[in-house]
């Protein structure tokens, strides 16, 4: 039963990556396939599914279909932690520079948390307005670090700017390994992500212990959003869109929806970053620019709908 | 050996104190309503009863042993906890819900054993929804919703059942339901222990009643000697001829 399901999210994997190999203007000749767009292909693939794997993560965890990397601030402290990481002259291919991005990450997850948890109630709406408060305030950081660093700032900005343009194979390659270990340790764990779907104070009394839990997933999506930001610096709303649209294949459960938020948000930026060059030619839009295109009002959406189940 | 024993509960959540050298003991087969006015406790009782509220003095021994003593899965064997408010944001299924259960039964590591859909399918079968174990818990009405959170509880197996207000949402055919069920429980030697806003919904098969009053002050025992109309009347802060109260 598990196979079938999943087979309309490998049909739109594999369509996507045709589209990604032949979206472009630069033709369709063997070496632009294989020097620039099989490359592309395959960091677009592994960041779309550390996205969605971190968007499922943190709307199971935290028991808020509201949340992912984006909303919660996750990839800003992310963008910060590596945009100080490149003036200092540390290169992406380096651990330093994935522990210190991985800290970034960690770190803004755990103050929009914490800031939420102080307001009273973690309600959905604490978390998102906690989410806004640290990315407004870490985007204005990376603001202020580019403007005072100008000389080295074209590339940075097209870092912030959310896009997968040349990403070294070493990049490639490690950012690779960290994803599918954090997807491969959460799907196993998906048992203790459903009983945390259902609050802290449920799994606590279901035999799941929550401080602990909450350690563990948000360190998997931090792990997976710190491996997407070092390739593809900022890209919202994967991780917010791909878990709503796969539980309608997967459902609910995490058993299916964390491996199913993997593939199809691979397929999702996949798409979303071959529209972005093919919608425009010769110039390229930033797949962050595609995604948050179509990502803002899924979300405006999602609030409606979230707003008309309460009353 | 009782299932839950205990003794100099106190607690305060920094005012006054919420609850005041507690002591009671609950056996198997005993079936406790908690009663008492908005804000004397009874929900925050129920939750340092499991241990998920720490803090305070005195002492709670589930099924002999110190809950500050217990891991949260061995926790999860011996008391289970219906929360007042069920909703959940994802459409999970009844029987997912009710399997969920089952999470502290094996490592994370591993899925849900045969034993594990066996228990899920006996507790839908005892609490009479079955029939909707595929269903949406979210297209459930709350009467349904709560007998889906009450299976839940009964496939943990645990020896003490704890329920926070499961009549409260409820029309009178579910509130009698629900108690039904629950006398049932305890006539198969659950310890279960309910948290009810409406006294008169303690003749429905509750042996003991612990009342939580202002300021800390409790009173425990039979059914019989607690419900009696100027003990209430005392507790609630109404006449003792008002018609709320049970005769």
């Amino acid at each position: 039963m598990g196979k079938n399901k999943f087979l309309p999210l490998f049909a739109a994997l594999a369509a996507a990556c045709l589209f990604s190999m032949a979206a472009g203007p630069a033709g369709l000749s063997p070496e632009v396939m294989l020097n620039l767009r099989l490359p592309r292909t395959l960091a677009a693939l592994a960041v779309g599914a550390a996205l969605g794997l971190a968007g499922a993560l943190f709307q199971g965890v935290l028991k808020n279909p509201l949340s992912d990397p984006y909303i919660l601030g996750t990839s800003s402290g992310a963008t910060v932690a590596a945009v100080f990481c490149f003036l200092a002259g540390i290169e992406r291919t380096s651990p330093l520079f994935f522990l210190a991005v991985f800290a970034g990450a960690f770190g803004a997850t755990f103050l929009s948390y914490w800031l939420a948890r102080a307001a009273g109630r973690l309600s959905d709406a604490a978390l998102v307005l906690a989410g806004v408060a640290v990315s407004a305030f870490l985007s204005a950081v990376v603001m202020l670090t580019l403007s005072a660093a100008r000389e080295r700032s074209l590339s940075l900005f097209y870092f912030v700017l959310g896009g997968l343009y040349a990403v070294e194979p070493g990049v490639l390659l490690f950012s690779g390994a960290i994803i599918l270990v954090a997807a491969a340790f959460s799907a196993a764990r998906w048992r203790a992500l459903d009983a945390m779907s259902l609050g802290a104070e449920k799994a606590y009394h279901l035999g799941a212990d929550p401080e602990r839990e909450r350690l563990v997933f948000f360190a998997l999506a931090c792990a997976a959003t710190s491996a997407a930001v070092a390739m593809g610096g900022t890209i919202g709303f994967v991780g917010l869109m791909t878990p709503h649209i796969v539980r309608l294949i997967s459902g609910p459960s995490a058993r299916f929806l964390v491996p199913a938020a993997a593939v199809g948000g691979a397929a999702l930026l996949t798409a979303a970053d071959a529209a972005g060059r093919s919608l425009f030619p010769p110039s390229e839009i930033p797949a962050g620019v595609i995604m948050a295109l179509a990502g803002a009002p899924f979300f405006m959406w999602l609030l409606w709908k979230n707003s008309r189940g309460r009353n | 050996m009782p299932a839950l024993k205990v003794a100099g509960l106190t607690f305060s959540y920094g005012a006054g104190p919420l609850l005041r050298d507690v002591a009671f003991e609950l056996r198997p087969g005993d079936f406790m309503c908690v009663l008492g006015p908005n804000g004397s406790g009874k929900s925050t009782l129920l939750k340092l009863l499991t241990g998920f509220i720490k803090g305070g003095a005195g002492s709670v021994c589930l099924g002999g042993g110190d809950i500050g003593s217990i891991d949260a899965r061995r926790l999860a064997r011996l008391v289970a906890y219906v929360p007042s408010e069920t909703t959940t944001p994802y459409d999970f299924s009844a029987r997912e819900l009710v399997l969920m259960g089952r999470t502290a039964r094996s490592g994370f590591w591993r899925g849900y054993s045969a034993a594990d859909e066996e228990a899920a399918d006996r507790a839908l079968a005892e609490t009479g929804i079955a029939h909707l174990a595929g269903r949406s818990v979210n297209s459930l009405s709350t009467g349904e919703r709560q007998l889906v959170f009450i299976a839940q509880a009964l496939a943990q197996e645990a020896k003490l059942l704890l329920l926070d207000e499961p009549t409260s949402h409820l029309d009178l055919k579910y509130k009698a339901a629900v108690m039904g069920l629950l006398a049932a429980l305890a006539a198969r030697k659950l310890a279960v222990a309910a948290v009810l806003h409406e006294p008169a919904l303690a003749r429905l098969g509750c042996n003991k009643a612990l009342l939580l009053g202002r300021e800390g002050a409790y009173s425990f025992g039979p059914v019989s000697e607690m419900l009696l109309p100027a003990r209430l009347a005392a507790v609630y802060g109404l006449p003792e001829n008002s018609p709320l109260l049970p005769k």
